[in-house]
C-alpha cells in the first residue's frame, strides 16, 4: 500500500511539477516531503500505517498536495464526459468543501485510486476498476471507530439492496448510498432535523417516488410528514440492534420493514405520551366513548413504570410485610405467656 | 356472650365486592405495569379486566358513599375531635406495646361506635382519600384526550400515570395491613366473623384483657 505514496509523488515530476507546487511554497517543505516519500516508499511500516490512519502534519501534506493536483481538473463544476456507450453525461467533478468535510477529506486521491492516473485522459479501465471499501476498512479498523466492515459486509449481503431482484438495484454498491467525496460519519452537533434530513436524503435519492405529496406510501403512518422530518427511514427500514452499534447495514424491504410504534415510542415520556394520545383518539373514533373505557387499546407497556416508585413503593411493602410479622410474632409469644400464667394460676388453684 | 348487630347485608355485600374488586384490580393491575413477567397474566387479558373492574370499583365506591349518607353507618365516620389524640395515642401504644404485654384494649365496640379512633381515620383517609383519587385518575388515563397536554408544566399523561401507580402502591399497602389488623379482634377471626354475619361477637367478661388472645 504504501507504493501509492512512492507511485504518486512521482508522478509530479516532470512537466507539470512547476504547476503543482506554487511559488510561495517553502523549499525546506518540498525537502521534508521528499522525505516522507522516500520513507514511504523504503516500506518503513510505520510510517506506512501512520499514512494510512490518520494522516500526521508531513504526511497530511502530502495528501493536501495530492488533492490539490486532482481538483485542478475535477474541482470544476463542468468537469464531465460523455459516455460513449449510453450517451449520457458522467459528472467528474468533486465539491472541494464537501470532500474537505467528508470523512475522507484528509486522504490523498491515491489511497483509493490506485496509480496509472497520471495519463491524460485517464485510461477507462481505471474508472472502472472497482473500489474495495470493506477491504481497506477492514485493513484499519482503528480509523472506523465503532463500525466493524466486516459486520457491515454480512449485514449488507442481507439487505434487500443486494438480494433484490429488480434490476435497478443491480449494480447497488457502497457508493450507491455513500458518495465517498461528501458522506460524513457524524453530523454530531447539529440539529436532529438536520440530521435526519441528511440521512434520508441518500434513500430518497434513489427512492424519489416518495417525494409525491400523493404519494399513498406510508399512508398507515400517522402525521407521516413530521414522522420523516424527525426519524431517519433507516430507524424503521433495519433490523433492531440492541448493542451500541450505530444503525445496522441490512436495509429490509418495506414488508420486512417495523410497524411497531411502541418501539420508538416507549423511549420517553413525551413520546409515550404522544403515542398513547393517539391510539385514544383511534379507539374513541373506532370503538365509541363507552367501549373505549373496557376495551382500551392505547396503554403502552411501560408508560407507567417508574423504577424510583416501584422499587420504594415494593420496598415498603416489603418491610411492612416484616414488621406485621414480626408482629404477630410477638403477639404469639404473648399469648403463650398468657397460657402459662392461667395455666400456673389453675394448678395453685387446684392445690388450695 | 354480647352481639352487635353492626353490618348491614348492603354494607357487607358493598365490602366483599369491594376486596374482590381489590384483589382482581391489584393482579390485573400489575399484569399491566409488569407486563412480561410469566405468572401474571397476559397483558391483552389484562387491560379489559382491569377496566371493567375499574368501572365497577367506581360503582361500588358510589353506593358505598351513597349507603352511608342515607343510612345510620354513616355516623362511623364522624370523627369526634374531643380527644382524638389521646385516644389515637392510646390505640398506638396499644399496638405497638400493650398488645404484647396482654394489655386490654383500649376500645370498646358499641352500636354507635364500631370503629376505633386510628381504624376510623385510615377507612377515612382511604375511602375519602385515596379510592376518589385513584378512581379519577383510572378515568382521566382512559379519557386523556380530553385533558390539557401539561398540567403543573408537567406532562398531564405522566402525572395520571405516577398518581395511578402512587395511590395503587399506597392502597396495597392498605390491604396488607387491613388484613393484618382485622386479626386483633377478641380472636384471630371475631371481625372477620363479624363481616361475614354482620354480627359482633365479644365475651361478656372483661372482652379488653382478651383482646389479646389471638
Amino acid at each position: 500500500m504504501n507504493k501509492h505514496y512512492a507511485l504518486n509523488p512521482g508522478t509530479r515530476s516532470g512537466p507539470r511539477t512547476r504547476e503543482v507546487w506554487p511559488p510561495w511554497v517553502p523549499h525546506w517543505t518540498l525537502v521534508l516531503m521528499l522525505a516522507v516519500v522516500l520513507m514511504l516508499g523504503l516500506g518503513s511500516p510505520l510510517v506506512g500505517l501512520g499514512a494510512w490512519v490518520v494522516p500526521g502534519p508531513d504526511t497530511a501534506a502530502v495528501a493536501a498536495a495530492e488533492q490539490h493536483d486532482c481538483l485542478r481538473c475535477h474541482g470544476m463544476a463542468t468537469m464531465a464526459y460523455r459516455d460513449p456507450e449510453t450517451g449520457e453525461l458522467v459528472n467528474l467533478s468533486l465539491d472541494k468543501n464537501e470532500l474537505a468535510y467528508s470523512v475522507h477529506g484528509k486522504l490523498a486521491c491515491s489511497q483509493c485510486h490506485e496509480g496509472g492516473y497520471d495519463q491524460y485522459p485517464h485510461p477507462a479501465e481505471l474508472s472502472a476498476a472497482e473500489l474495495n471499501c470493506v477491504g481497506c476498512h477492514e485493513d484499519h479498523p482503528e480509523n472506523t471507530d465503532r463500525l466493524d466492515f466486516s459486520v457491515i459486509s454480512q449485514e449488507y449481503k442481507k439487505s434487500v439492496h443486494a438480494t433484490s431482484d429488480d434490476p435497478e438495484a443491480a449494480d447497488f454498491n457502497c457508493h450507491s448510498c455513500h458518495d465517498p467525496h461528501v458522506f460524513r460519519a457524524s453530523l454530531l452537533g447539529r440539529k436532529i432535523p438536520d440530521i435526519v434530513a441528511y440521512d434520508n436524503q441518500i434513500c430518497l435519492s434513489c427512492h424519489e417516488k416518495l417525494r409525491d405529496p400523493l404519494s399513498s406510501s406510508h399512508a398507515w403512518l400517522p402525521n407521516r410528514d413530521k414522522h420523516w422530518a424527525a426519524v431517519r427511514c433507516l430507524d424503521c427500514h433495519t433490523t433492531l440492534n440492541d448493542s451500541d452499534r450505530p444503525v445496522s447495514h441490512e436495509i429490509l424491504s418495506a414488508e420486512q420493514s417495523q410497524v411497531n410504534c411502541v418501539n420508538c415510542h416507549s423511549q420517553g415520556q413525551g413520546l409515550l405520551a404522544r403515542l398513547y394520545q393517539y391510539r385514544s383518539r383511534e379507539d374513541i373514533e373506532k370503538q365509541g366513548f363507552f367501549t373505549k373505557a373496557v376495551y382500551n387499546q392505547a396503554y403502552v407497556v411501560g408508560m407507567s413504570r417508574n423504577p424510583l416508585i416501584d422499587w420504594l413503593a415494593l420496598i415498603i411493602i416489603g418491610l411492612t410485610v416484616l414488621v406485621l410479622a414480626g408482629h404477630g410474632y410477638g403477639r404469639y409469644r404473648a399469648y403463650q405467656s398468657l397460657r402459662e400464667q392461667q395455666a400456673g394460676t389453675a394448678t395453685e388453684g387446684d392445690k388450695s | 356472650m354480647s352481639a352487635l348487630y353492626l353490618y348491614p347485608v348492603w354494607l357487607r355485600l358493598w365490602h366483599w365486592l369491594n376486596a374482590l374488586l381489590f384483589v382482581v384490580l391489584i393482579l390485573t393491575g400489575a399484569s399491566m405495569h409488569f407486563s412480561g413477567t410469566s405468572w401474571l397474566l397476559p397483558f391483552d387479558t389484562a387491560v379489559p379486566i382491569h377496566n371493567t373492574a375499574g368501572i365497577l370499583l367506581t360503582i361500588s365506591w358510589i353506593s358505598f358513599v351513597i349507603g352511608n349518607l342515607v343510612t345510620p353507618n354513616g355516623r362511623h365516620y364522624h370523627v369526634r375531635f374531643r380527644g382524638l389524640f389521646k385516644r389515637l395515642f392510646a390505640q398506638m401504644t396499644y399496638y405497638g406495646y400493650g398488645i404484647f404485654h396482654n394489655a386490654p384494649h383500649p376500645f370498646h365496640v358499641t352500636e354507635n361506635e364500631k370503629l376505633n379512633t386510628l381504624q376510623q381515620l385510615s377507612y377515612i383517609g382511604v375511602m375519602y382519600g385515596l379510592m376518589p383519587l385513584l378512581i379519577i385518575s383510572g378515568w382521566s388515563f382512559l379519557y386523556s384526550v380530553y385533558l390539557p397536554e401539561t398540567l403543573f408544566g408537567l406532562g398531564t399523561l405522566w402525572v395520571i400515570a405516577m398518581a395511578h401507580l402512587t395511590l395503587a402502591y399506597f392502597l396495597v399497602l392498605f390491604l396488607i395491613v387491613h388484613m393484618y389488623i382485622i386479626t386483633t379482634g377478641e380472636t384471630l377471626i371475631t371481625n372477620l366473623r363479624a363481616m361475614l354475619t354482620g354480627w359482633h361477637r365479644e365475651s361478656d367478661h372483661d372482652n379488653c384483657a382478651n383482646a389479646a388472645r389471638d
